[in-house]
């Protein structure tokens, strides 16, 4: 097997939980446009939770997911653009037919880790329409490796063309990591892939981690700009594998150029390891949570601290914010 | 469809004026066996009385069946039919899907079909007196991880009972050791059939194989995209080999032995896109992603059934093609 690493960008859809799916239409311009040079295989775009998730429960959209999708295909011509699709939030017909005729490459159906099965239809859609139809596990940190690796097959199974492995709440230490990537590729036909969250500081290692146990898709976000901590940072990464000989097609000044877009145009704050995301990685919860919780427990006069913990002790998964508030009320009563 | 020699007809003899069950009969092999049946009555006067079992009737098969009075379609799922019709003298058991993509989403519900479903035909075919043979169709998949282009019927490799990629062939070889069971015990004359790859009109080509993935690609998206590297080799068969064989199998097979039924001709999965795009035309483009290095082979030895039976390939990988092909091009939706 060849040492070459595709290397997926998901900064305008991991990036869109940092500004609560805030992105706007020259935001996309100017990041397509200039991604689009950089000879990176594939840009995700759309709200944080993917296609057809916005709403009051996890935030709205500024712009519909016609105007993103539309906006950033005029401006690829090189790099394919992908969605991120969760069954449930995004259906068939109203959605994926739609967003396909606007002209996304790739199409990465996800689920909660140990519920592969809600993915079928959409995986078999996806594959039917000739299209790229990857399968997410998220929050795989919930779940044993076996497990794991049961649903990535049921995935393969239904037409996934890879398995990506989602540490959305950025709590995997290395080793959970090889141990999980290195049964999948094993395992599986179809390639696998690592999405890290940058919220113990590991986003890199662990991606580096994941490439040496046999990952050949690995997910980044330039400067990081992602939910919570962020996510492995994209243009960190393609110099690492630069440096380690690694195969990713990249022009490196190309991608430097391109973060510095976003450092300038999307970060209104810096993105740093808070001590928020630290707890959550610890509590094991989705790092899109962050923001609601902080706004509940300032709302509540709670610590927002304990809010995570018990969102961890409940093993909540995202679309369960409503959680949140619940927790709150409870942790003010007792105060 | 069927081009059928004097000797065929002559090794088909014995089904003549005999009543013969399908179970399962709405698949792709029970409409392949359907419309053989057809033939023969329509074309020989084989006076073949057919009773065809299954949980639906497919558009396809409706065609098929259309108000004739030598085919009796039976609405019922096969674990839960009591008696089967008593001058019944042949039975081929072929209920269960090979789609793997049910068997992850309904695991339980699946394996049950195979067992219990084995089970009550086999109670029920106990009762049939004018029974001649049976024939359970099984899979290639019982036959375990080998890798190889040659497997004989007496070659088994491993299952891991601990991974839910085995659901399906696991429930397979319990439903051949059953039925050997009862053969055993109650001397049922039962032949094991081990189907492997097809491609034919009738396949859905939603299916997740790759053939059937190629040439759905080639005629909807003009885009044959290949994961790997295009090594792995496999092999296919027409359906109007496999009807035909089957039917040899069910008056010739001995009870208690067990044939191959599939094509021996390998061919890696990247000259079959090829070939694909030799029949369809060059706007045809093929991608072949490089993201894997399996090399794996999955091909039927069938001397035995070639020495024992006296059967042969007829229709070879570029006819099967060709002719699935122009099927798909006027029947996919």
């Amino acid at each position: 097997m060849t040492n070459k690493i595709n290397l997926y960008d998901v900064t305008l859809r991991d990036g869109s939980h940092a500004i609560s799916h805030q992105l706007t239409i020259s935001q996309i311009e100017h990041y397509t446009k200039a991604i689009d040079q950089t000879g990176i295989y594939a840009v995700e775009v759309g709200h944080g939770n993917g296609l057809g998730a916005s709403s009051v429960l996890v935030g709205k959209s500024q712009l519909s997911d016609e105007v993103l999708l539309k906006t950033a295909k005029s401006n690829l011509e090189h790099t394919k653009l992908g969605i991120h699709v969760i069954p449930g939030f995004a259906t068939i017909k109203k959605d994926i037919e739609k967003a396909l005729s606007w002209g996304v490459d790739i199409v990465r159906v996800a689920s909660h880790c140990t519920e592969a099965d809600i993915t079928e239809r959409h995986l078999g859609y996806v594959r039917e329409k000739g299209k790229e139809a990857y399968g997410l596990l998220m929050m795989s940190h919930m779940a044993s490796p076996e497990t794991l690796l049961d649903e990535a097959i049921k995935m393969q199974t239904y037409g996934a063309e890879a398995i990506i492995i989602l540490d959305s709440a950025g709590s995997y230490l290395p080793d959970d990591v090889k141990e999980r990537i290195t049964l999948l590729s094993q395992n599986l036909n179809v390639p696998v892939g690592f999405h890290a969250h940058n919220n113990l500081g590991l986003g890199i290692s662990n991606s580096l981690v994941a490439i040496e146990a046999g990952a050949q898709i690995i997910d980044g976000a330039t400067k990081g700009f992602g939910a919570g901590a962020g996510n492995a940072q994209l243009e960190v990464l393609a110099a690492v594998l630069q440096k380690m000989n690694y195969k990713t097609n990249i022009d490196l000044y190309k991608l430097l150029d391109t973060a510095d877009i976003v450092e300038k145009d999307f970060i209104k704050e810096p993105i740093t390891i808070s001590s928020l995301s630290i707890v959550s990685a610890i509590a094991g919860v989705f790092s899109g949570f962050a923001k609601h919780v902080k706004r509940v427990a300032k709302e509540f006069n709670v610590d927002p601290r304990d809010i995570f913990m018990e969102l961890g002790r409940q093993k909540v998964v995202a679309g369960q914010e409503d959680t949140i508030i619940d927790i709150a009320l409870k942790l003010q009563k007792r105060i | 469809m069927f081009t059928l020699t004097e000797k065929d007809i002559s090794n088909l003899e014995k089904l003549k004026n005999k009543e013969i069950l399908i179970t399962g009969g709405s698949g792709f092999i029970g409409t392949w066996l359907t419309q053989l049946l057809i033939f023969l009555n329509d074309t020989y006067n084989f006076n073949i009385t057919l009773y065809l079992i299954a949980r639906h009737i497919t558009s396809n098969l409706e065609v098929l069946v259309n108000n004739r009075k030598d085919i009796i379609f039976i609405k019922n799922d096969i674990r839960n039919v009591r008696e089967f019709s008593k001058d019944i003298a042949y039975i081929i058991h072929a209920a269960s899907s090979p789609d793997n993509r049910i068997y992850m989403s309904n695991p339980i519900e699946s394996m049950n079909i195979i067992t219990d479903g084995t089970k009550n035909s086999m109670e029920n075919a106990l009762l049939l007196e004018k029974l001649e043979k049976i024939v359970h169709l099984g899979s290639g998949q019982v036959y375990g991880s080998l890798d190889s282009h040659n497997i004989t019927e007496n070659d088994f490799g491993k299952l891991n009972c601990n991974s839910i990629s085995t659901i399906y062939p696991e429930a397979k070889r319990y439903a051949e050791t059953l039925t050997n069971a009862y053969r055993s015990l109650y001397k049922l004359p039962i032949v094991q059939v081990r189907p492997f790859s097809f491609i034919g009109p009738y396949m859905s080509l939603n299916k997740p194989w790759a053939v059937n993935s190629f040439i759905r690609d080639a005629l909807k998206t003009k885009n044959i995209r290949i994961l790997g590297n295009g090594k792995p080799v496999r092999s296919y068969m027409y359906p109007t080999d496999m009807a035909l064989w089957i039917l040899n199998m069910l008056i010739h097979g001995k009870s208690g032995a067990a044939y191959n039924l599939g094509s021996d001709m390998g061919i890696s999965l990247e000259e079959v896109a090829v070939k694909i795009k030799n029949i369809i035309g060059s706007s045809l483009s093929i991608e072949i992603l490089n993201m894997n290095d399996h090399c794996s082979e999955f091909v039927p030895n069938i001397n035995y059934v070639k020495q024992d039976l006296g059967l042969e390939i007829r229709v070879d990988i570029d006819d099967a093609l060709n002719k699935s092909i122009k099927w798909f091009e006027k029947n996919l939706v």
